[in-house]
């Protein structure tokens, strides 16, 4: 399926890293973040009134996207990862909707954002959802095969971005705990 | 080369259904972030790695099969995810180096 977005939009930027997951001592509170660092901090740290403590990491990476024909690179440092719908619980929308449009050709996944530092949701804007198709379906060879990427409209990031179950999760971007 | 006949000159298992593509390449790695990142599309993936991760990154990336090394095996669920998305697995009981010089002699460059 070679297409005008395989020459127009390339992975750029990529940083190799890792997920690191913490939690508050204090409150419970979860959260995670990316680190490009060497070696990842594991130090508790006061954050106002928060105590956070490391809990956790994945190997994972971060990339921009560039369009070629203009020249514009959009960085990418929200997202968390994508989750293909087979590796989300069967019972869960993104499965169903994913196991139908999987019988069309479609390969479905949820792009995942970090939360913001207040907890509060983040969701890829549309333009962003729009190129990460475009990239991803502009690399593909096979003759019918299409990948969609949705926005997380299914509330994932709460439960992926909560520590130690987001390896088994299944987002494609991490690394599984053990060899 | 199609996967059907590098299978059989390297003696690989299959561990799913075959759904014999045409072969362009040859990603080695462990890392699902690294297949994501590098590896093209109608390449074979060799690796060590039987992780569910491991065919949701092969599929966004349309990688033509996986060939899984040191006598690991898939589970069952990881199993029927590859062939619903229609990428062979192979086991061989050889290292990842072992089957990359085989991959060459075979003529895959």
């Amino acid at each position: 399926m070679a297409s005008e977005a395989q020459s127009r939009y390339k992975m750029v930027n990529v940083r190799t890293g890792h997920v690191i997951m913490e939690h508050d001592v204090l409150s419970h509170a979860a959260r995670s973040y990316f680190c490009d660092e060497p070696i990842p901090p594991r130090e508790d740290y006061r954050e106002g009134p928060h105590r956070w403590r490391y809990a956790g990491m994945a190997q994972s990476f971060q990339f921009d996207i560039l369009d070629e024909r203009t020249g514009e690179t959009v960085q990418l440092r929200e997202m968390l990862g994508l989750v293909y719908y087979a590796n989300a619980k069967r019972d869960s929308t993104l499965h169903r909707l994913g196991t139908i449009a999987h019988d069309n050709g479609i390969s479905v996944y949820a792009a995942v954002a970090y939360e913001n530092p207040d907890g509060s949701v983040r969701v890829l804007d549309g333009e962003k959802v729009r190129l990460l198709n475009a990239l991803f379906n502009g690399r593909l060879h096979t003759p019918g095969k299409k990948v969609l990427i949705l926005p997380d409209l299914f509330d994932l990031y709460r439960t992926v971005s909560y520590g130690d179950i987001m390896i088994d999760f299944g987002l494609a971007s991490l690394e599984p705990e053990e060899v | 080369m199609k996967l059907s006949v590098l299978a059989e000159k390297l003696a690989l298992k299959p561990v799913t259904e075959m759904c014999d593509k045409e072969i362009t390449g040859v990603y080695i790695s462990d890392m699902v972030s690294d297949v994501i990142a590098n590896a093209k599309p109608g390449d074979l993936l060799v690796t060590v790695q039987i992780h569910n991760n491991v065919i949701a990154a092969a599929n966004l990336v349309d990688i033509a099969g996986i060939v899984v090394t040191q006598g690991k095996l898939p589970t069952e669920d990881v199993r029927k995810m590859a062939e619903k998305a229609q990428i062979p697995i192979f086991s061989t009981d050889l290292s990842r180096w072992q089957v990359t010089t085989m991959l060459y002699e075979a003529g895959v460059r």
